[in-house]
């Protein structure tokens, strides 16, 4: 028995992307909601699974629940709802657990959603609000140690240190982005290209990471509807087969601050890598377009190397100069901009653009996709996706 | 440069919190004392503190007095502010220690950004947080004579 092919998103749906959206959270999370109810041609009322995202709890408070989305949207009732925790480790989980609720019968609609307001809320990711006051954080808090950007530093340090990695790597990360996210009118960075020297011009936050290394944080929502292969055909849009999807934790995980196990770095990824290629019994040689969790410009090479679409030690030397990685290139990567430049909603956003460059309604298109994949966040328990024509 | 320890720092910091498990680490640090925590069935290290060994499962577990040597495993340098308490610029070290199988972050005493390498032997110094707790902080190590 597997999980592939068993089920498919029929709808994408989206906010807009701002700095200041001047709405909640659970005000985004609805319109997304309606927008992916729109997207595919399907009754919200027929909703009857959800999977909204969590965090670790220490940092962020999440505030939308699926109650308040099902009581806006007037859905009768659920049968199946649950949380993929750790941020934005959980995108691609909550299609796996949606499809699995679908595959199944548990539920035959089910709304995947995120809505996040960094940007003009009162959680932010990028720094404590306060300084959190538990156990665990007694081994890094009072050192100051206190930043996701100082975590993911701590281990591309080593990571460039092993492997050769320059800043203009990471910098090469950064324009692919950029450069995709100048023609897509829904980015943040909509117009507005960026050079090497900007990227060496931005400011230091935490050595080797200047501030074009570093994600977006703004406000917006993205929703994704899951249903079964049977149930699509009844739907407007070609659906994108869930070919593909896995979870995974490694060894001695200790929340973004990992750096006890043997090595450091990403081997989450490592384990979601296994399991996904697996599933979708196929090889990184056949994805097509993929959309790499680019929280920091370092995962990016990162995680070629631990999902095997570079040898180890390989993924700098693989993305320089950028050519390999552009939309012409071999592996086109992060195709509507990613989190550096798109918009930060914890992997979401990259999932809708998985679904587009399967149905061919990218802006950035890739031509003849048939095997479309993105990734969930690093440093914590993850998740993958690939996508297909079915 | 080390961590500035002025009026935010000291007006933000807590007590480390610890589980029952994890005592007897923080109560050797209050003591200007370095330990690590060790299986005495298989000998295994656990750091940060764990309730069980997780090579032989068993719940038999000791505190051994660190020789306070290692060797930076990696580090970054924070040189945007993330809260008050923290003033930049600063240094954080991972400090692979030499005779215990552990890593450790912390704080650089008396050394430049500049200088820090991966590799570079360092010591602990314990530097007063306030009378009752202290940290323990690395510095480069002294040249053997």
């Amino acid at each position: 028995m597997t999980l592939k092919n068993k089920a498919c998103i029929v709808g994408i749906g989206s906010t807009e992307f701002t700095r200041c959206s001047g709405r909640s959270e659970i005000h985004m999370a609805v319109d997304a909601s309606l927008a992916a109810c729109e997207d595919a041609g399907l009754d919200p009322e027929k909703i009857d699974g959800m999977v909204k995202f969590g965090t670790a709890g220490q940092v962020a408070t999440e505030f939308t629940t699926e109650a308040d989305v099902a009581r806006c949207l007037n859905i009768p009732n659920l049968h199946y709802f649950a949380e993929a925790p750790w941020g934005g480790g959980a995108c691609c989980a909550t299609v796996m657990h949606a499809a699995m609720a679908v595959a199944t019968g548990v539920a035959k609609y089910v709304l995947c959603f995120r809505s996040l307001k960094p940007a003009s809320g009162t959680v932010r990711y990028g720094r404590p609000a306060s300084i959190p006051i538990d156990a665990h954080w007694s081994y890094t808090m009072p050192f100051g140690f206190a930043s996701p950007t100082s975590w993911v530093a701590m281990f591309t340090t080593r990571w460039m240190y092993e492997t050769g990695a320059t800043e203009e790597d990471l910098g090469t990360i950064a324009l692919v982005c950029r450069e995709n996210a100048v023609v897509n009118p829904r980015a943040i960075f909509y117009q507005r290209p960026m050079t090497m020297e900007d990227y060496f011009k931005s400011p230091m936050l935490c050595e080797p990471f200047r501030m074009h290394d570093t994600c977006l944080e703004n406000d917006g929502a993205v929703a994704v509807i899951v249903t079964t292969p049977e149930r699509a055909r009844d739907l407007k849009q070609i659906p994108a087969h869930i070919t593909g999807v896995a979870m995974a934790t490694a060894d001695d995980a200790y929340c973004m601050t990992a750096f006890y196990r043997e090595k450091i770095g990403i081997p989450e990824m490592e384990w979601v890598g296994k399991d996904l290629f697996k599933m979708a019994e196929m090889t990184p040689k056949d994805v097509d377009v993929c959309q790499f969790y680019d929280a920091f410009t370092s995962l990016v090479p990162m995680q070629m190397e631990v999902l095997g679409f570079v040898e180890e030690g390989g993924g700098a030397a693989y993305v320089r100069g950028g050519d390999r990685i552009r939309p012409t290139g071999e592996l086109p990567i992060n195709t509507s901009g990613g989190m550096l430049s798109e918009s930060y909603i914890h992997g979401m956003n990259m999932i809708a653009e998985a679904v587009r460059q399967i149905r061919g309604t990218a802006i950035t298109q890739i031509p003849n996709v048939e095997v479309s994949m993105s990734t969930g966040g690093l440093g914590v328990p993850t998740s993958g996706l690939i996508l297909t024509k079915g | 440069m080390a961590l500035e320890l002025n009026k935010y720092y000291l007006k933000y910091f807590y007590d480390p919190v610890a589980e029952s498990f994890e005592e007897g680490f923080w109560n050797a640090v209050k003591q200007r004392r370095l330990v690590f925590q060790r299986c005495k069935e298989c000998g295994e290290w656990l750091h940060p503190p764990r309730p069980m060994c997780h090579k032989c499962r068993t719940f038999d577990l000791e505190w051994v007095e660190s020789t306070g040597k290692g060797k930076i495993y990696s580090y970054c340098v924070f040189t945007r502010e993330v809260h008050p308490m923290f003033r930049v610029p600063f240094e954080v070290v991972l400090v692979e220690m030499d005779d215990e199988k552990v890593r450790f972050i912390s704080n650089m005493l008396d050394t430049d950004p500049d200088e820090l390498y991966i590799g570079m032997p360092v010591e602990v110094e314990f530097v007063d947080i306030n009378d009752e707790w202290a940290l323990p902080w690395f510095r480069k190590a002294k040249k053997k004579k």
